[in-house]
């Protein structure tokens, strides 16, 4: 078995293994450890270097007070959340319906459909900013929470069609050939038959697009801007004041825009690790 | 995007019905794009916009404030498409572009009433261009050197006047261990401001202004003497090292912890130093010290205007706000350590009783009479700024590459201006 189990190395394996895992998880922590940290910092730590030591005085409360009642933080959490939810309710339905007809219909130019969806992923989106941003604008959907969600959706679309019509391919065919034969119409196989069978699927890709979109900032920062549509990952930056960076509170405006990804992981892990590997292992 | 108040007092409304309406009685809807997005200096404007509408209370006024970076790229659109009645921006060459694209109007009229020509002088040489003004300055800042006191009492040292002594200073601080100054160059225009500094002193304000301007080259002997001057403290170790990693404020601890003794920074870094621990006692200002002696000494002082776009609507209303903000009495509240803790900008006005202000205000209205500057990135085109201070960044580290970094400014000179 590869790799060989850590209980059949020798005890000096054993030992440094566990000696060195917490320095390196320590290690690998670091920039979370040092972003809680300042969180809890008064500014005045910051102009005094002190960078990593002791706070000079325990400012938890003022700071994340700061941030849910005295700046537009809720509006920029409110905001993502309206961003997120709709791009992936639109992604996983629409690539349902995709996945559904790329996997189980067999038609002439099926296999180039479906390389054109996967072919998206490909393309790296920042070729696409100037083009996005005009083609909103002249939508009228720039700087609209609308404008944002259409784009992720389409762009998520691709992605989330590959892994839906390969987890489709991967059912019973069985199944719709018996529902046929029972001459139930095409589009209540979808619903009664197929569906109900792809729910894991439709968990862990919701995960997945979930915490994808909500930590996208590079979009956020093309087609918005300020707190009527930007999204948190966007907003965190309104800390700064016109001539000072405020690294205590967007460290604690980052710790709260980290926290609903970061629960949803928690609370799906399951399906999370579900949908990274949900089609790796035959 | 926006977020919007309306300031219709009932109250007013009611104080108007027994009023007699005068002459001058204003009516209609009036504007207001203001930029002060952050909480404090919102408060203050919106303050103020309250008790000018307690004055006008037939006035109907709309504030729309804007984060101040999606300001900078907004005000193209809204001077042409939408415009409001009254827009904050920055003075020289920040305002050029659209006074020459006929964007902001004509206020030379404003500046011909005897109360604002007396009390509006200090400024107005930063609101002119082509012989007229364009719009009004409600606040600006002094710079200059902050400095350790304590540290110059300990090396024995006091504040410098000339150019000798400021060398001679330096050289007993570097001796003791320190850095002379504090400086991050990382985002550049810290940079900027030793250049203003140094070359305004060196060669004079117009000098400095016609470099800004495009008219001088970089490679003219009197810019390389600025830069040899430069020199004498960067090869004494005047500087503290890796300056190019730091933004402005992560060069704050250095002075902090007295491994630096001095700063060439904006009245803004009073504040951070002092919730640093640095009381007032260990903490005072001097002038940038005398180069030339033949030069008259010039100061930056970045100052933030309020403009009429051309194509307002109520422009008399505007025009009435203008001469509100600006008078004595509204400069005097704006500015206090309460509110934007910043100068005002009317001769009539009191400044705060903090020490800094103070010393920055009597340093601006009495030695300052070569002129005002902006600061380098906003009296340069903002492409020239960009590459400039990019060089002045890379002479601070390589300064035996001053020939090859001149010679690369002098080029863009002959692309951007043309």
């Amino acid at each position: 078995m590869f790799p060989k189990p850590i209980e059949k190395q020798s005890a000096g394996a054993q030992f440094a293994y566990k000696s060195l895992l917490p320095v390196a998880l320590l290690f690998w922590l670091a920039p979370l450890l040092a972003v809680a940290l300042f969180s809890i910092k008064p500014d005045a730590d910051f102009t005094a270097g002190n960078y990593w030591g002791v706070p000079s005085s325990f400012e938890g409360f003022t700071n994340y007070g700061q941030v849910f009642f005295n700046s537009d933080m809720p509006q920029y959490l409110l905001n993502s959340f309206m961003i997120t939810i709709p791009t992936v309710i639109g992604a996983v339905a629409l690539s349902s319906m995709t996945g559904f007809a790329l996997g189980v219909y067999k038609f002439r130019s099926n296999i180039w459909i479906f390389f054109l969806f996967v072919a998206g992923n490909f393309v790296p989106f920042q070729i696409l900013m100037v083009p996005v941003r005009d083609l909103t604008l002249s939508l009228g959907l720039y700087d609209t929470k609308a404008g944002l969600v259409l784009f992720h959706i389409a762009f998520q679309t691709g992605f989330c069609t590959l892994f839906m019509r390969n987890f489709i391919r991967a059912l019973p065919y069985e199944l719709i050939e018996a529902a046929r034969v029972e001459g139930v119409s095409e589009i209540r196989i979808f619903w009664y038959v197929v569906l109900p069978l792809m729910k894991p699927a439709l968990a862990a890709l919701s995960v997945l697009i979930f915490t994808f979109i909500w930590n996208d900032y590079f979009w956020a920062i093309v087609l918005t801007q300020g707190p009527d549509s930007q999204p948190v990952t966007a907003g965190i930056t309104s800390f700064n004041a016109q001539f000072r960076a405020a690294y205590h509170m967007m460290s604690a405006g980052s710790i709260v825009a980290a926290l609903p990804p970061v629960a949803m992981f928690f609370l799906m892990q399951k399906h999370f690790i579900a949908g990274l590997t949900l089609g790796a292992v035959k | 995007m926006l977020s919007k108040m309306k300031t219709t007092a009932a109250a007013a409304a009611v104080a108007s019905a027994f009023a007699v309406p005068a002459s001058a009685e204003l009516t209609g809807d009036l504007t207001i794009f203001l930029d002060t997005s952050n909480p404090a200096p919102r408060a203050t404007m919106e303050a103020m916009i309250g008790r000018f509408g307690e004055k006008h209370p037939g006035l109907n006024i709309e504030t729309t404030v804007i984060d101040r970076e999606a300001y900078k790229t907004q005000i193209r659109n809204f001077l042409t498409a939408d415009a409001p009645d009254v827009a904050t921006w920055y003075a020289a060459n920040r305002m050029r572009p659209y006074v020459e694209a006929g964007l902001f109007e004509d206020v030379s009229d404003l500046y011909a009433e005897p109360a604002m020509a007396e009390g509006l002088a200090s400024t107005k040489g930063a609101l002119t261009i082509d012989d007229k003004q364009w719009g009004v300055a409600y606040t600006y800042y002094q710079w200059g050197v902050y400095y350790r006191k304590d540290i110059f009492a300990e090396l024995g040292l006091s504040e410098p006047t000339t150019w000798e002594e400021e060398k001679a200073n330096c050289g007993k601080i570097v001796a003791s261990g320190r850095a002379c100054y504090t400086i991050g160059t990382k985002y550049l225009w810290t940079a900027g401001g030793w250049f203003d500094y140094l070359n305004m002193r060196t060669n004079g304000f117009d000098f400095h202004m016609d470099l800004a301007a495009g008219k001088v080259s970089w490679e003219d002997d009197r810019v390389k003497q600025t830069f040899m001057n430069w020199k004498e403290l960067i090869d004494m170790g005047g500087f503290i090292a890796d300056h190019q990693t730091y933004s402005w404020q992560e060069a704050l601890p250095f002075m902090v912890k007295g491994e630096a003794a001095a700063y060439l920074m904006g009245n803004f870094a009073v504040a951070p130093l002092r919730e640093a621990g640095l009381t007032d006692d260990q903490l005072d200002f001097y002038q940038f010290v005398k180069i030339n002696p033949d030069v008259a000494l010039s100061e930056d002082a970045p100052t933030d205007t309020f403009h009429i776009p051309a194509n307002a609507k109520n422009k008399e209303a505007a025009r009435e706000f203008l001469r509100f903000a600006t008078s004595a009495e509204e400069q005097t509240i704006i500015n206090n350590g309460k509110n934007l803790g910043q100068l005002p900008v009317n001769a009539g006005s009191s400044v705060d009783d903090d020490k800094f202000l103070q010393q920055g205000f009597k340093m601006l209205s009495t030695n300052s009479t070569g002129g005002v500057a902006q600061f380098w990135d906003r009296d340069a085109p903002a492409e020239m700024a960009k590459v400039s201070m990019e060089g002045f960044q890379e002479f601070m580290v390589k300064p035996d590459q001053l020939d090859k970094i001149l010679s690369k400014l002098e080029r863009a000179r002959g692309r951007i201006y043309k």
